[in-house]
């Protein structure tokens, strides 16, 4: 008969005659919510990110400028920030035509997440590996490799970018390799002139450089803010 | 009050097997949710702790690293042999890679990919199998990963990392270049015990087994004991005959033998 008492405890419930072992309950029904949200959270960033890429991959700007918010940044390698949806979807033109076309490749994969979701549940933070495969009319193909730090705001039940930032480790020509090759980042456009210069000042290969951590050491709970850099004096990091 | 009349008739009617299955009170099917979230958490936070490796490796943060193993962690990688406990993980990988740091001139993005995470009933232990793709500046490397995780104090940490080689490659590419599997005097330092098997990279092939079993099928992964590996001698010759029944151990692997001679 336990069944039918706690049935009716449930009914009772909902009535507002609360009995101990029934707000005991509930305070479990809503830590298992918000935990389940969480997870749904860390789920929803990851695949954000992932519509970013497919639609970042096939020169669908439109479609891509539409994930950020509206007051978003957007920062690739050394070209500066571009602040604002607008400014953002015409930044995107610096990468190729809506659309692309033919002798285009714009292949950046977003791997290996690590979301970290604030425990309210309104922002998020992700670090991706993004290998690149390009091509442009005219020029060799070319490998490439960096590092995703993003944010990421809920506003309506929905989740978008806020801020995405690439870090570039490393960019190669396709037929020599690093050994032969090494790539050096794009600066600041002259032709659409970012709002802000780079926030942070660094080389990619044969250069090194440690795009910073959103989240702390998974097992210690350390903070992995003080790894140092390594030096560069021409930026004057020691 | 549909339910109160059938669990009525339930109770009355059926068995107490029956009545024991449907009679869970609302602790109880608090408890299985509990256990089910608890479960997805604990996937996300092994293969979290997989990619955390990967970033590690990539800039060589080895003391960073070492400290996601449990104390008495192993740690295998391509032919090189076992290490044990973290002290000897962090020491592997200052000794054979250098000091903490990323470095100049040194790319080694171990990329990590494709993970497939299972938790034991119990809910201490985790495994997950994955690959890392290696972008290096000497070339492409692929390693795959049967990892083991434990929980500790609520903490999931690396309890045996193993990492055997598929393939490894020159800028020239596979087609052109493979590099050997690594062995245990290849590089400082000397591993504490040798490898737990022997096995051949691309040219030849390995299937390291899988910690589960199919997933539509349910049937295990059983090695293939006259050919794991044994593609080192062209494929339906005398030769590879011979080969095939060299020195193998019960598994169809090879015992511990001469490193290969470049």
């Amino acid at each position: 008969m336990r069944r039918i008492i706690s049935g009716a405890a449930l009914i009772g419930l909902s009535i507002a005659a609360v009995p101990a072992a029934a707000q005991s309950t509930q305070a479990r029904i809503n830590d298992y919510r918000e935990r389940v949200e969480r997870l749904e959270d860390a789920d929803a960033v990851e695949n954000l990110q992932a519509y970013f890429g497919f639609f970042f991959d096939k020169g669908l700007w439109g479609d891509t400028a539409d994930l950020f918010a509206d007051n978003a940044s957007f920062e690739y390698g050394q070209r500066g920030v571009y602040v604002g949806k607008q400014r953002i979807a015409r930044a995107l033109l610096l990468f190729g035509p809506e659309g692309l076309a033919p002798g285009y490749l714009n292949t950046h994969m977003q791997l290996q997440p690590i979301i970290t979701v604030a425990p309210d549940g309104r922002t998020a933070k992700g670090r991706f590996q993004g290998m690149v495969m390009l091509s442009r009319p005219g020029a060799n193909g070319a490998w490439g490799v960096g590092i995703y730090e993003n944010t990421y705001v809920k506003q309506g039940g929905i989740w978008k970018i806020a801020s995405l930032h690439f870090y570039v480790t490393a960019m190669t020509d396709y037929d020599l390799g690093f050994m032969k090759s090494a790539l050096p980042m794009d600066g600041p456009s002259a032709l659409f002139p970012p709002d802000r210069p780079p926030s942070e000042a660094y080389r990619s290969f044969p250069a090194a450089y440690i795009p910073p951590f959103s989240y702390v050491h998974p097992v210690t709970g350390k903070s992995l803010e003080a790894i140092p850099q390594p030096a560069d004096t021409l930026v004057g990091r020691k | 009050m549909r339910a109160l009349s059938m669990s009525g008739a339930l109770v009355l009617l059926l068995a107490t097997t029956v009545a024991a299955a449907q009679a869970q009170t609302a602790d109880q099917q608090l408890d299985a949710l509990e256990a089910r979230i608890t479960r997805l958490e604990d996937l996300n936070a092994i293969e979290r702790l997989q990619r955390a490796y990967g970033y590690f490796v990539d800039k060589g943060q080895w003391t960073q690293l070492s400290e996601l193993f449990t104390d008495d962690a192993t740690l295998e990688i391509g032919g090189k042999g076992l290490f044990l406990g973290k002290r000897r993980v962090l020491e592997y990988m200052q000794t054979a890679f250098g000091p903490d740091g990323a470095k100049e001139g040194l790319l080694a993005n171990h990329m990590q990919f494709q993970p497939i995470p299972d938790i034991s009933a119990d809910g201490t232990r985790g495994w997950v199998r994955s690959r890392a793709f290696v972008m290096s500046n000497a070339g492409w490397g692929l390693p795959l990963y049967e990892n083991e995780y434990r929980k500790e104090g609520g903490v999931w940490k690396i309890s045996r990392l193993s990492g055997p080689f598929t393939m490894y490659t020159s800028w020239e590419g596979w087609g052109r270049n493979a590099l050997n599997n690594t062995w245990p005097d290849k590089f400082e330092p000397a591993p504490d015990l040798p490898p737990s098997t022997v096995y051949l990279t691309y040219p030849a092939y390995y299937i390291v087994p899988f910690h589960y079993p199919n997933p539509v099928t349910g049937h295990a992964f059983v090695p293939d004991r006259g050919e794991v590996g044994a593609y080192h001698r062209p494929p339906g010759t005398a030769d590879q005959q011979r080969a095939l029944a060299t020195g193998r151990l019960a598994d169809g692997t090879q015992a511990i033998a001469e490193p290969p001679k470049d």
